[in-house]
């Protein structure tokens, strides 16, 4: 059987290789993706594949600022009133045009209660305040929203625009499967569980303005293949089968690089890592135990030994690639001294026991935190959790007698509302600190209605300098997403987004 | 088997799936991890909106009234909307039955061949080198992790060699439409013999790494079997008549000696479902075990509680044809 298989196999590779001279681009997906429906889904890997067959309004370029895809101009003219104009001759996959009336729809479907098939879109949280979606010519629409939300933008990318008339003829349960879209490739078929193939939309108006090349794709064919085990993923890679890879293993990188036709991608991730400090409590409700806590972790050796140097050193908890970022800030230095000094000053000269709270899949990275603590001052230990019983725990600040919690929190948009509000407001539904400061509350309540971008950027800038000093958490990292690319791929990149749209990518020979 | 017998033995069935949905219900709704919050995330979502998200999945009720509605639903094949892929249970999980199915079949085949031939050949051959590398082959194939296995035929035939590919069922899915959903069946209906040939290529290794531990363990059973057989009376008298001996062997010792291997066999073809979920997962096979795994890890309940149904039926039916197997090959044996 083996011999007959190696004879065909030699029959077909000569078979296939008549055929691939069409570009065909493969990449190999970590998991498989869930439904087809733009507005029912709350999965990344889902989003990354209906990017690249439906637009939306706005997109972003790859260093993640906001800019007009399907419009011609977006702007905002009121604190609560944003307004899109479309792009003139924008077809569907089936040839009809797109209007203000898909707009309109595409909201109202994920905004109205019950719009989709008698269920809610579980996208809903992602639209804002939007009341009301106002057609107000062929090509205009307006977006009316219930109270001022300056993010309103940052967040329009994730919901792609979808046809009224496809919609009401296949219905949503027709959308889970069915696909027609505006986007840069159309749907040839989902096998579910195993690809998705994808083929170049000739007539597609040629994405935003604003990221060059403007066309149509520039492969013909695009399949994302489901290959949900790293190893075989990389084999994948290795042996020529995809042409991208998504979450590639950390152990697999030099076997990549070494490889003569094959590399790796990296980008900032959106998620970052950090230690929340009871600040209700003692000890850590003394600022100077807090200082000395972030001035007694070895960040960037962390991140070489145990991240493979696939991470960045954070000065707060805000990604460098965050709007509203400020880049004055520097990480805190690892400094055992300066941490032994504030640690005597705040009456704790022989040191000070504490314990980190860790789930399973970061104990490694927990106990690394306390080895280097443990040299500077603290005699810092590691207690193993489950993850759900830990979020219990520490839900209420209020409530218990924790010391430290190892924990992350990602934010998509990277807008400092997806994360420094949540995690440090007083009381707001990640703070599990107890942190509180009126003043930082002040700029970020201020902020969430301010509509100038510049103000609004210096609001968050100003309540970074405060929690940057008053260090309510030890601020960790921010991980690297990596990816494994042929030497045939050109003209991609990954961004900070996670999404692999490839309506510029090309492959080569 | 008399017609009382079999209504007795389906009757059976009946507090051993009742058990086995109680099980898998309590466990998913103990298992931490609430599916609510994994599918948002960190995301913005105000309380409402969880609430209304939790009303879609059922969520808000107690766990005992889900349970009821559960087992009411699921006596007449309705198993509820998949969380994630906001579909019925029953259509994700018919969509992927035919390519376990495929593996299944193959993987058996292979084993019965590799197991029951190798079996054979070491009783013959007993002591001798045939028998010795059989012997240790089959040691080996019950000892080696699957994941393990698999990704080694990878580094060799795909990676090193090139001779046959990673993962998937077929090169380029899209050239053959899907009627039965088996593509081998499909590729010829569509006349396709290019790639029917491709798909068998994607499905060999899978279905070797699937089949390799079960057909170890067949070849330890039959060679047992057919020392005993031929150590009979009766093959001895055989071979005094002067019969040939291929003619002893095939007709007389193997008949009888197949009798433990096929009821064997049978059982042990529900142990290949549990491996699917590896395999599937290793070989990027779009298959029922892989969308348990996935399944479980995004704390997926209805999607889970039908899977692991699904499975326990298969099982408990798997284990009722051994024994009518057993029975109708065994003239001493009457159920």
């Amino acid at each position: 059987m083996r011999h007959a298989a190696v004879a065909v196999s030699t029959a077909l590779t000569l078979l296939l290789a008549g055929a691939a001279s069409a570009a065909e681009l493969r990449v190999g997906y970590s998991s498989d993706i869930t439904t087809l429906d733009p507005a029912n889904h709350r999965s990344r890997v889902t989003e990354g594949v209906i990017h690249n067959m439906y637009d939306a309004v706005v997109t972003r370029t790859d260093d993640m600022k906001v800019v007009p895809e399907i419009a011609e101009s977006f702007k905002q003219i009121d604190a609560t009133t944003y307004e899109a104009k479309i792009r003139k001759g924008i077809k569907f996959h089936d040839g009809s045009a797109l209007t203000a009336e898909d707009v309109k729809f595409t909201f109202d479907r994920l905004t109205k209660e019950n719009a989709m098939g008698g269920k809610t879109s579980p996208r809903k949280s992602l639209v804002g305040p939007v009341a009301d979606t106002i057609v107000v010519d062929p090509l205009t629409v307006r977006f009316k929203l219930g109270n001022p939300w300056p993010i309103f933008p940052a967040y329009l990318p994730f919901n792609q625009v979808v046809s009224k008339a496809h919609v009401e003829k296949v219905g949503t349960d027709g959308m889970a499967t069915k696909a027609m879209g505006s986007g840069p490739f159309k749907l040839v078929e989902w096998r579910r569980g195993d690809s998705v193939i994808l083929e170049r939309f000739a007539d597609y108006y040629g994405g935003a303005a604003d990221i060059p090349p403007a066309g149509p794709a520039r492969v013909d064919r695009l399949i994302f293949k489901v290959i949900p085990e790293p190893a075989s993923r990389v084999a994948a890679l290795m042996a020529g089968e995809v042409d991208l890879i998504d979450e590639l293993p950390h152990h697999a990188i030099k076997q990549i690089e070494g490889n003569p036709k094959t590399r790796v991608l990296k980008t900032n991730g959106t998620r970052s890592f950090f230690i929340d400090l009871n600040n209700r409590k003692p000890p850590f409700n003394d600022a100077r135990v807090r200082q000395a806590a972030n001035h007694a972790v070895n960040r960037q050796l962390i991140i070489d030994r145990i991240l493979n140097g696939l991470a960045v050193p954070l000065a707060t908890l805000i990604s460098p690639d965050s709007y509203g970022y400020n880049a004055a800030l520097k990480p805190y230095a690892y400094d055992p001294a300066r941490a032994k000094a504030l640690l005597a000053e705040a009456g704790h000269p022989n040191g000070l026991e504490v314990t980190i709270d860790v789930d399973n899949a970061f104990k490694d990275q927990a106990e690394a935190v306390a080895a280097s603590m443990s040299q500077a001052g603290f005699k810092a230990s590691v207690r193993l959790w489950e993850r759900t019983a830990l979020t219990d725990l520490w839900k209420d600040p209020e409530k218990h007698d924790r010391q430290m919690q190892f924990r992350s929190w990602g934010d998509g948009a990277l807008d400092p509302v997806g994360i420094f509000v949540p995690v440090l407001k007083s009381r707001d539904r990640g703070n599990f600190s107890g942190y509180s400061n009126a003043e930082v509350d002040k700029l970020l309540t201020a902020a969430d209605t301010e509509t100038d971008v510049a103000k609004r950027s210096k609001m968050y800038q100003d309540a970074q300098a405060i929690i940057h000093k008053e260090t309510p958490l030890i601020y960790l990292w921010l991980p690297q997403d990596v990816y494994g690319a042929s030497k045939r791929l050109k003209s991609w990149q990954p961004s900070p987004r996670g999404i692999i749209k490839l309506h510029r990518a090309q492959v080569e020979g | 088997m008399t017609p009382v017998a079999l209504v007795e033995r389906l009757l059976q069935l009946v507090p051993v799936l009742l058990g086995i949905a109680a099980v898998v219900f309590f466990m998913m709704a103990l298992t931490p991890g609430d599916p609510v919050e994994l599918m948002l995330g960190d995301a913005l979502a105000t309380p409402e909106q969880k609430e209304s998200l939790r009303r879609d999945m059922g969520l808000d009720r107690p766990a005992p009234e889900r349970f009821a509605l559960f087992l009411k639903n699921a006596a007449t094949g309705e198993f509820g909307m998949s969380f994630h892929h906001r579909r019925p249970v029953g259509q994700v999980i018919l969509e992927r039955v035919p390519a376990t199915v495929e593996l299944t079949l193959a993987s058996m085949l292979i084993a019965l061949v590799l197991g029951i031939g190798l079996g054979v050949l070491a009783a013959v051959k007993r002591d001798s080198w045939i028998d010795r590398v059989a012997t240790v082959t089959s040691l080996v194939g019950v000892s080696m992790p699957g994941f393990w296995f698999g990704i080694l035929l990878i580094l060799l035939f795909a990676v090193a060699l090139g001779v046959l590919p990673v993962s998937g069922r077929i090169g380029y899915a899209g050239e053959v439409p899907f009627v039965t959903r088996f593509l081998l069946v499909d590729t010829l209906i569509a006349g396709r013999v290019d790639s029917f040939l491709d798909a068998l290529r994607h499905l060999l290794l899978p279905a070797v790494t699937l089949g390799l531990a079960m057909a170890a363990f067949l070849m330890r059973v039959t060679r047992a079997s057919m020392l005993e057989a031929l150590a009979q009376d009766y093959v001895t008298f055989a071979e005094a008549k002067g019969i040939s001996r291929a003619r002893v062997l095939f007709r007389h010792a193997l008949k009888n000696a197949l009798i433990p291997t096929v009821t064997v066999a049978a059982i042990e073809t529900g142990t290949l479902l549990g491996g699917n979920m590896i395999v599937e997962t290793v070989f990027g096979w779009p298959g029922l075990g892989r969308l348990v795994v996935e399944g479980i890890f995004t704390r997926n309940y209805p999607l889970v509680q039908a899977c692991v149904l699904l499975y326990a039926v298969t099982y408990v039916l798997l284990n009722f044809c051994a024994d009518l197997l057993y029975a109708a090959l065994n003239p001493r044996v009457r159920l």
